[in-house]
């Protein structure tokens, strides 16, 4: 029986293939808005560092970030498996792969959080 | 009736590969008749140039499958492949075997695990009309005197839509388009224990959407059309067993 | 016992992925989503690394973007927004079509969002150029 038994059970894959695709739709959203508050609603954009710290203080704002950021990081890094797999690695390769990019995942993400916070204290201060 | 016959001069390089020893290329010029077809050609360099020649060819009409291989690059059944389609008088043609299958001995190549993967997702080579589909998805219609018509499947287990896919290209796990399609010909519903052969990281889920697999395809199976119909029945099922 | 024959595989296959010769228009669409998802990668553990600047403060920010006012910065910003802008709708079509939707029409959609994805990059990079 020809069986690929170096890959991920059947049905797990699915689930990130269509997170892949979720997080693709998600992020057109998301980046139309980022883009549009970023360069659009301040005057004439967030010029300057003093403009971004007002940008961060509107409570809506760094709730939206984070989620960008999270959907972001998501479709880059299950995108980046998907071009791995394709190059069909090991099940030890794919399995070192798959702790590299959770890790980059989270660094990515709490560090972000780390820097919005960072920006949301200044304005309060 | 007598005709002067247009005959042109084409310079062929095919690609030639015995055992262990490197590949290279060996030229051949031809007179040739450009309404023939690349095969003929290839046949005549075989019956008066080179019998160490070797390559595959049965029905010389697009039925069987075997003379499939590269012509300049691309994927065609040599048999129906005009050559006045793919080159000029005193043009160069190259022959190559198809690509991503392991090469036995000049033009031909190893189908065998193609072969047996589609004996895994039980692709049908007689099918009902009314099972079949005419591209795009539409059905075929079957006549209505309640009998049942039976037909050829138009996959002619040919390899030029895996040689055409980049993903099988560097991934030989993957199954390939003509694989897939065979699986959606076959039906889920027909045989469920396909979702486990399909619903797997190297089956539905490898494909990238390029489309090559239906451009290439001689036949009209349109694999690629295939492999987004089984994408969207997979999720449906896995959708609704997760809201159930 | 005859040697099996083997075929190359893997890594040393990928540069065929990024040849378009004798291929067909999906090809082309395959190879600017691949070059435009890692570019856009690359962009975005850049831009989160770049921005780590406005924790240092006001100075350090804002010194950062005068330097990104030079002709190059803005050429590689007018590269991330072509490139996003052809990615994202050139995933349109792919998400599309990948739930079974638009298939028989997914070249012309493919044609169509590539024009939109070349007229918007045009326009922004006039924008960014004469602002």
């Amino acid at each position: 029986m020809i069986q690929s038994t170096s890959g991920p059970k059947t049905g797990e894959t699915f689930w990130l293939w269509f997170l892949k695709i979720i997080t693709g739709l998600f992020i057109i959203l998301l980046l139309l808005i980022h883009f549009v508050v970023n360069h659009f609603v301040a005057e004439g954009g967030l010029l300057t560092y003093a403009d971004v710290v007002a940008y961060y203080r509107i409570p809506i704002i760094p709730i939206m970030e984070i989620a960008f950021l999270i959907i972001v990081v998501s479709h880059a890094l299950i995108g980046l498996r998907s071009i791995i797999l394709d190059l069909r690695p090991s099940r030890q390769t794919l399995t070192a792969i798959n702790w590299l990019f959770v890790v980059i995942g989270i660094v990515s993400v709490v560090y972000g959080i780390w820097l919005i916070q960072v920006i949301v204290a200044k304005g309060s201060a | 009736m007598s005709t002067t016959k247009t005959k042109w001069n084409v310079n062929f390089k095919v690609y030639r590969k015995k055992g262990q020893n490197p590949s290279h290329y060996d030229q051949f010029t031809l007179e040739v008749d450009p309404d023939e077809y690349v095969l003929d050609a290839i046949e005549r360099i075989w019956a008066f140039h080179d019998r160490s020649l070797t390559f595959r060819h049965a029905c010389h009409h697009s039925t069987c499958g075997a003379c499939g291989m590269l012509v300049n690059g691309v994927e065609k059944l040599s048999c129906i492949t005009y050559i006045r389609d793919v080159v000029e008088d005193g043009g160069t043609l190259v022959i190559d075997p198809m690509r991503n299958f392991p090469v036995v001995s000049d033009l031909v190549v190893d189908m065998s695990l193609f072969f047996d993967r589609l004996e895994m997702v039980g692709q049908r080579q007689v099918v009902p009309v009314s099972d079949e589909t005419i591209g795009d998805g539409k059905k075929a219609q079957s006549p209505t005197n309640g009998k049942e018509y039976l037909r050829l499947s138009d996959c002619i287990e040919c390899g030029l839509c895996i040689s055409a896919c980049p993903i099988a290209a560097t991934n030989p796990d993957y199954l390939g388009p003509a694989i897939l399609a065979g699986a959606q010909q076959n039906g889920l519903d027909r045989k469920p224990e396909l979702l486990q052969i399909v619903d797997q990281e190297n089956g539905l889920w490898r494909c990238h959407s390029v489309y090559e697999c239906t451009a290439v395809c001689p036949s009209n199976v349109d694999p690629a059309w295939r492999i987004m119909d089984l994408r969207r029945q997979v999720t449906a099922q896995r959708l609704k067993r997760l809201f159930r | 016992m005859m040697s099996e024959p083997s075929r190359k595989s893997g890594i040393s296959q990928a540069i065929r992925w990024f040849d378009p010769r004798g291929r067909d228009i999906g090809t082309i669409a395959f190879i600017l989503n691949r070059i435009t998802a890692l570019g856009l990668t690359f962009y975005l553990f850049l831009h989160l690394i770049v921005l780590g600047q406005l924790a240092q403060g006001a100075e350090a920010y804002d010194g950062f973007l005068a330097t990104i006012r030079s002709p190059i910065y803005i050429f590689g910003e007018l590269l991330v927004i072509a490139a996003g802008l052809y990615h994202g709708l050139n995933g349109i079509r792919v998400g599309l079509t990948s739930f079974g939707i638009a298939v028989p029409q997914q070249k012309k959609l493919f044609y169509w969002l590539l024009a939109i994805a070349v007229l918007g990059s045009l326009i922004f990079g006039i924008r960014m150029f004469t602002a």
